[in-house]
């Protein structure tokens, strides 16, 4: 068993190939029973299974250096997870892997003869085989932490045999982020209202929009980073309506204060 | 000459405009020694037949009190003596409206008007009887105006209309607007009198999803915003990112502002964004979308212009429309939503419009 990491509670470090590695979930604990059932998760969206791109694209370890390269140019993406006859994953091959195997533009008597050998030179040579995944269970939080945390551009997310599934990229990751705050949805407008600590808040802002059938998307509470500097707890509200005075008066009339309105 | 007489709604079943029967002889009425109006208005009473209820932003007291300060001249506004005529609306054709919206909607918001359901798509969207016929209206005042401008009957149009419209999309109302009154009029524009570069300068507080979505694969129309910032204000779209698409790239220009945000940034961008991008496109026809909700005491909004942003923006639209586009701008009523402070504002832009019109004549 891998030893676990620091940053990141229940994630292993990469082992070298022919071992590729799926993370552990952050829940180690929970069955998976248990997790499939995890309504709260499937309600809010946060499953990396929505947001991958699938089917993932995947090539064979004998494919050339250039017929990879031409691959990753014709579809616009970045990594190629090298896979097996079963599918199982070997490796991961981007397209800088690619561009720094080739030699250099000015081409000399030597460089001519490396690109005449590049052309039957198998992707094995050069992916890299520690590779780390996530698992199908995965939420895009684990897939933040991991690749904010190795810095790299996209996980393949794997099944129980290491077979690839699909693949999340910091792309998807955006988009996942964007639909989840609901940037961009047409038709709504954010209010901030001040968090003053009193109970039930959040039920009580709820119960008064909808007596008032006023429809809301996404409801944010935050801490203040820095109290001590006077900055508050605020709640972010999205309210799908264009009619804010109303918005501010049901608000209002509830005992809520808005932060500049 | 008949044509520019205002036309009193002969038709109040509400009784609204009983206030606005007694037609003043004063200053914006045509006569025949002045010289000719400088400023056409579009007015109707029918515009206040759109009934959104009670204690609904957009009112027929908004355009109430708009009409109310027109027939006395705008006498707080020392505009020029008989610089404004007025000219009815006509009712925007079918073809006029599928360039813009699909047949099915139109039947969609025709039925729903007709059939009293209240509202369309969101209780924002509220609507009455008479909501279609006006709708219809509001988005032939371009048109009707756009036709005298090309008879250079003025030198410059505007709308005083409602319901407003930069929110409307092509199948769907939104935001209290039903029918896209800038893009019917900015196709009008193309395909009646063949001119075909067409720039939008849209300064309402909230972005003009609408008219975005209209023309963003459109190289010809420029859509120019500039609204309180998106990840707050209504609708939520108009990021800087979004630039048009495919070769309208470049022809689509949001420039969001911070809530709280004043005149300071609004002058700047309009030297530093607007004039350049004026400049290299060089339109043959110039329509602003002009809402007034940005003002500081406008809660429709978090933006904090002053009254006196209003008469740069009218100045600012003369201006370029003299240098690229004589005798062809044309304004039309968006939002705004203090009767009292949305009719000062308004007649601070026309003084600022007619201002510098004169100097530039």
């Amino acid at each position: 068993m891998p030893a676990e990491n620091e940053s990141l509670p229940g994630c292993t470090a990469p082992t070298p190939w022919p071992k590729p590695l799926t993370l552990p979930l952050p829940w180690p604990t929970a069955a998976k029973s248990e997790i499939n059932q995890s309504k709260q998760q499937k309600e809010a969206g946060m499953d990396i299974k929505k947001y991958m791109s699938t089917p993932p694209v995947t090539i064979p370890p004998a494919m050339t250096i250039p017929a990879a390269r031409s691959l990753l140019q014709s579809h616009h993406f970045r990594h190629l997870p090298v896979v097996d006859e079963q599918g199982k994953l070997l490796g991961m091959v981007t397209d800088r892997d690619l561009r720094s195997a080739y030699p250099s533009n000015i081409l000399d008597q030597d460089s001519r003869q490396q690109l005449a050998q590049l052309q039957h030179k198998p992707v094995s040579e050069i992916m890299s085989r520690t590779t780390f995944t996530l698992p199908a269970a995965a939420s895009i939080d684990d897939a933040l932490l991991l690749l904010d945390r190795e810095r790299i551009g996209a996980l393949p997310v794997v099944d129980d045999q290491h077979r690839v599934l699909g693949i999340f990229s910091i792309r998807d990751l955006m988009g996942a982020y964007r639909r989840l705050f609901g940037l961009g949805e047409r038709g709504s407008a954010m209010l901030t209202i001040i968090d003053d600590g009193s109970p039930r808040q959040l039920s009580r802002l709820g119960a008064a929009l909808e007596a008032a059938d006023i429809h809301f998307t996404r409801l944010l509470k935050i801490k203040g980073q820095e109290p001590e500097a006077g900055e508050e707890n605020l709640i972010y509200l999205r309210v799908t309506t264009y009619n804010l005075p109303a918005v501010r008066k049901v608000l209002a009339d509830a005992g809520f204060k808005g932060k500049n309105w | 000459m008949k044509k520019l007489i205002n036309i009193v709604a002969a038709d109040d079943k509400n009784g609204l405009v009983s206030r606005l029967t007694r037609v003043p002889t004063n200053s914006y009425t045509m006569n025949m020694r002045s010289p000719p109006p400088k400023l056409l208005l579009v007015r109707d009473d029918e515009f206040l037949m759109h009934d959104t209820g009670r204690d609904h932003p957009e009112s027929p007291a908004r355009l109430q009190e708009v009409y109310r300060l027109l027939d006395r001249g705008f006498s707080g506004h020392r505009l020029p003596v008989g610089a404004i005529g007025i000219l009815p609306p006509r009712p925007a054709s079918r073809e006029e409206l599928t360039a813009i919206h699909s047949e099915e909607y139109l039947l969609r918001l025709e039925e729903a008007a007709l059939a009293e359901r209240g509202y369309l798509d969101h209780p924002d969207n509220r609507l009455s009887y008479d909501s279609y016929r006006v709708a219809l209206l509001a988005a032939g005042a371009g048109p009707a105006a756009i036709d005298e401008l090309e008879a250079k009957s003025a030198t410059a149009a505007g709308a005083l209309i409602r319901p407003p419209g930069h929110h409307a999309e092509r199948a769907a109302p939104l935001g209290f607007c039903f029918l896209n009154n800038a893009a019917v009029a900015t196709r009008y524009w193309q395909q009646r009198h063949g001119r075909k570069k067409i720039m939008i300068i849209d300064w309402d507080a909230h972005h003009g999803n609408g008219i975005q979505a209209a023309f963003e694969d459109d190289p010809e129309v420029f859509y120019l915003s500039i609204h309180e910032h998106p990840t707050w204000s209504f609708p939520g779209t108009g990021w800087s990112e979004e630039r048009g698409h495919g070769p309208a790239r470049g022809t689509t220009l949001n420039l969001p502002l911070t809530p709280g945000s004043g005149d300071e940034p609004v002058l700047r961008l309009l030297k530093e964004v607007v004039d350049p991008a004026m400049e290299s496109f060089a339109p043959e026809a110039l329509i602003i979308a002009a809402g007034f909700d940005g003002h500081r005491d406008d809660d429709m909004s978090g933006l904090a212009y002053s009254s006196g942003l209003y008469h740069h923006l009218g100045r600012h639209a003369a201006t370029g429309a003299a240098r690229y586009c004589p005798g062809r701008l044309l304004f039309q009523l968006e939002g705004g939503y203090q009767p009292a402070l949305l009719a000062t504002c308004l007649g601070n832009f026309l003084a600022g419009l007619l201002a510098a019109a004169a100097e530039e004549t």
